[in-house]
Formats: C-alpha cells, sequence, structure tokens
C-alpha cells in the first residue's frame, strides 16, 4: 500500500497527465456531432447571445456589400416576376389555383457564427424553435445550400454546415439529369467533391450541379456548383471537383426550407416499406 | 499573491476573448487560424506547481472547446502543451538561473531564448491539436503543413505581443 502511495506522489506529474489527457479524447471520441448540439443547448444561449453583438456591430461595417447584394436580388427577382407574369396570364386560362400548391416556405435567418476552417464546420444563425425551426430542415441562400439544422433552442439554432465531412447530400447534374452524392473532404472551402456518375455519362467543365430534390429536406434545382475538373481514379465512376457558387466565408442573410409535404412524403415512403 | 492572481484571472478572460473575436477571424487562406490563447500557459510563474499547471492547461483547452464547439480537441492540445513545458523550461535554463522567479516572458529572457521556449510549444500544441482535428493520419502532409504555418503565425502574433508589452514598462 506504502509503496502505491508513493509511486503515485512521485509520478504524479505523468499520471494526471494520463488521466486528464484520456478524459480529453473520450470527450473527442463520445460525442457524435448530434449529441454535442443536444449539449450545445446548454451553452448556446450565452454564445448565442454574445456572438450577436458582435455581429451586430460588424453588420454595419458590411452594409455597403449586403445593399449591393441586395439590389442585385431584387433585380433578379424581378427580372422573374416579369418572366412568371407571363406565364402565369398563359396558364390562369386553363388553371384557377396555382398559390396553395406551393409546397415548400422560406423563414429568413441571419448568421450569427460560422466557421469555414476546420473539418467539422458548423453555422449559428438567430432563429430557432419560437420561429418555427425543427431539425433536420435544409438552409439555403440564393448561390447554394447552406447546410442541415442540427440543433434548435428557443432563439437560436446550429446547423451543420456544407463545409463538415460528415455531411453529404444528393445532387444532379442540370442538364442530364444524372444524379450522385455530393460533399466536402475538407480541403479547399471553395470546393467540393460530386461522385457516384457514371463514365457514360457526357460532362463539361463548367456544367452545373443542382440539388436533386430527393430528400425531403432541399426544394430540387437549387444551383450548387460548377464542374471544375473530373476524373476516373475510382473504378466505374466520375469524381468531379466541382466549384462552390456560394462563398461560405461571406454567408450573411440565409433561408431555412420548410418542407410542407414531408410529413405526406414521409408517411407514404414508409407504408410501402 | 492575491494581485498575481488577479493579474493572471485578467489574462486569462482577455486571452479568450481576443481568441473568440479577433483571431478565430483571421483564416489566411482556410488553412492559417492562429491559437493566440496559448499565451496564458507560456507566461504561467515558474513556481506553478505541476499538477496546477495540468489542470490549467486542461481547463483553458476545455473552455476554449466549449466556445468553440469542439469538445476534447483543444483541451488535448493544450494539456500536452502545458505537460512539456516544465521539460522544455528545465532544457533551455542555464543551471545558474534555476531559481528563477516570476514569468518566463521575454522582458526577462530576452528575444532568443524567449523565441526558442514559445516555438517549441507552439508547435507541440498546434501539431497536436491539427493531429486529433483530423483523427487520421492519411491526409498528414496537409496536417504538417497546417501546422507549420499556423504555428509561424501564432508565434508571430505572440512576439509582436510581448514587444508591445515591454514598451510599456
Amino acid at each position: 500500500m506504502n509503496s502505491i502511495i508513493r509511486f503515485i506522489v512521485k509520478y504524479h506529474f505523468i499520471l494526471l497527465f494520463l488521466a486528464l489527457e484520456s478524459f480529453s479524447l473520450w470527450l473527442l471520441a463520445n460525442h457524435t456531432y448530434y449529441q454535442r448540439s443536444k449539449f450545445e443547448n446548454a451553452t448556446r444561449a450565452i454564445t448565442g447571445y454574445v456572438y450577436n453583438k458582435i455581429d451586430n456591430g460588424r453588420q454595419y461595417l458590411g452594409l455597403l456589400a449586403v445593399n449591393e447584394q441586395l439590389a442585385k436580388e431584387n433585380l433578379d427577382l424581378r427580372n422573374q416576376i416579369s418572366k412568371l407574369t407571363v406565364n402565369l396570364e398563359r396558364l390562369q386560362l386553363s388553371k384557377s389555383d396555382t398559390l396553395s400548391n406551393s409546397q415548400y416556405q422560406f423563414i429568413p435567418a441571419r448568421v450569427v457564427n460560422n466557421s469555414t476552417n476546420k473539418r467539422y464546420n458548423f453555422l449559428t444563425i438567430n432563429i430557432g424553435k419560437n420561429d418555427g425551426v425543427e431539425r433536420e430542415m435544409g438552409v439555403v441562400t440564393n448561390n447554394g445550400i447552406v447546410g442541415i439544422v442540427a440543433g434548435v433552442s428557443e432563439h437560436y439554432s446550429t446547423v451543420i454546415s456544407l463545409l463538415n465531412i460528415d455531411l453529404k447530400i444528393s445532387a444532379k447534374l442540370k442538364q442530364s439529369h444524372y444524379f450522385g452524392s455530393l460533399y466536402w473532404d475538407g480541403r479547399n472551402y471553395r470546393e467540393v467533391i460530386f461522385t457516384e456518375i457514371p463514365q457514360h455519362v457526357n460532362m463539361n467543365i463548367g456544367d452545373t450541379i443542382v440539388t436533386s430534390g430527393f430528400s425531403a429536406i432541399f426544394p430540387p434545382n437549387i444551383n450548387l456548383a460548377t464542374i471544375k475538373s473530373f476524373d476516373t481514379k475510382s473504378g466505374n465512376f466520375y469524381t468531379v471537383r466541382a466549384k462552390l457558387m456560394n462563398d461560405f466565408k461571406q454567408l450573411y442573410y440565409v433561408w431555412v426550407v420548410k418542407n410542407l409535404h414531408e410529413d405526406e412524403s414521409e408517411k407514404l415512403e414508409s407504408m410501402g416499406m | 499573491m492575491y494581485k498575481e492572481l488577479l493579474k493572471y484571472l485578467g489574462l486569462f478572460i482577455l486571452l479568450v476573448f481576443l481568441q473568440l473575436f479577433l483571431f478565430n477571424n483571421i483564416q489566411l487562406s482556410g488553412y492559417i487560424n492562429p491559437y493566440f490563447y496559448i499565451l496564458f500557459i507560456l507566461l504561467l510563474p515558474y513556481e506553478t506547481p505541476g499538477w496546477l499547471l495540468l489542470f490549467l492547461g486542461f481547463l483553458t483547452g476545455l473552455i476554449i472547446d466549449t466556445l468553440m464547439n469542439t469538445y476534447g480537441t483543444h483541451s488535448s492540445a493544450t494539456l500536452l502543451m502545458a505537460f512539456f513545458r516544465p521539460y522544455f523550461l528545465n532544457f533551455l535554463t542555464e543551471r545558474d538561473d534555476i531559481e528563477k522567479k516570476g514569468s518566463p516572458s521575454m522582458s526577462q529572457n530576452g528575444f532568443n531564448w524567449f523565441l526558442r521556449y514559445t516555438a517549441t510549444l507552439t508547435v507541440a500544441h498546434h501539431l497536436m491539436l491539427f493531429l486529433i482535428e483530423s483523427f487520421t493520419f492519411i491526409n498528414i502532409g496537409a496536417t504538417l503543413w497546417r501546422t507549420v504555418l499556423s504555428s509561424l503565425v501564432t508565434l508571430s502574433f505572440i512576439i509582436t505581443s510581448q514587444f508591445l508589452f515591454i514598451r510599456r514598462k
């Protein structure tokens, strides 16, 4: 007994180091990102508040760029409206009801915390449960998708960024409609990998990749990225490097997507099982 | 003693604040991210007992982890750095001034000494951090590259801060 105590006293520095280090590694290993987001609910109330305050200051500095972006968006939307009114007039001759069929509802939000330099990146946005956000809703901007909601508290939500090597989303080629999966490899924050496209498909550098709409999370045909290069290293399928349209370092205003038909389509799919 | 305690508490809060709101926003080319907060472990007094050093290292990392949502990464890296500190100090210090008091700052030990001391511990911290963050040896080249570049940036910020501190004295 005495010798054990003497051993502990003598080597207490190393023993304590090993104990604390194992605890750290346990923390690291035992927290998948869903568990983490639950645990974060406790700290998010505080950090969310502080990040929000800091961000209010930053917002003033970025007003010019945001204004320009909004003006451009306005222009795009106005162009779309003028195009759509023509279509609408044509359609009204045959159909009477168009609006009540809308499947997706968009909730505007602001990014209050974001990172692009880690392998598992997360964002915090300034809306939460009180605004109708739920887990596993999609988050998008005009230039593509941002991520998926991982956890919500009353006023804030954490979002698993597309720049998180755990996230894979379903996407397709805009022209040929071949679908595959799109993910980030943890390197360049402007580039993603798009795989599972068979070799007989024709592709060109510069082609657009859009969301497939197969999952209930994202609406179809949101522009995501453009093809930068492709090769056939991994057997029968193309591995495509694509340049993201979104600059994740400039994310500011985003939309949370609410799928109004989600329950319906999921019920149908589970019934068929 | 009491005054010292307050000084280190103030330094700690200042460093965590700077890390979160200044240094976390410095991301050069997506790879390089300075971790300035480790200055706290570097500047702890010589006479800090070993167990306290380890606990402070762990706690600093844990607080940074909680605020940055990176459970376990910073705490293990900062703990490792705190563990190495006494060995590096012994190795770098001449035999006749082993009885040093106060904090191992640049104003006390000169530029060359402080550069060697900070460089070794910064690299130890960053290497552990980036290895744990990637959790694989597959992209070891990229991890090493990140370590080297980020260490250089962190190091230059720490040295600059020491120059500012000396001038004020």
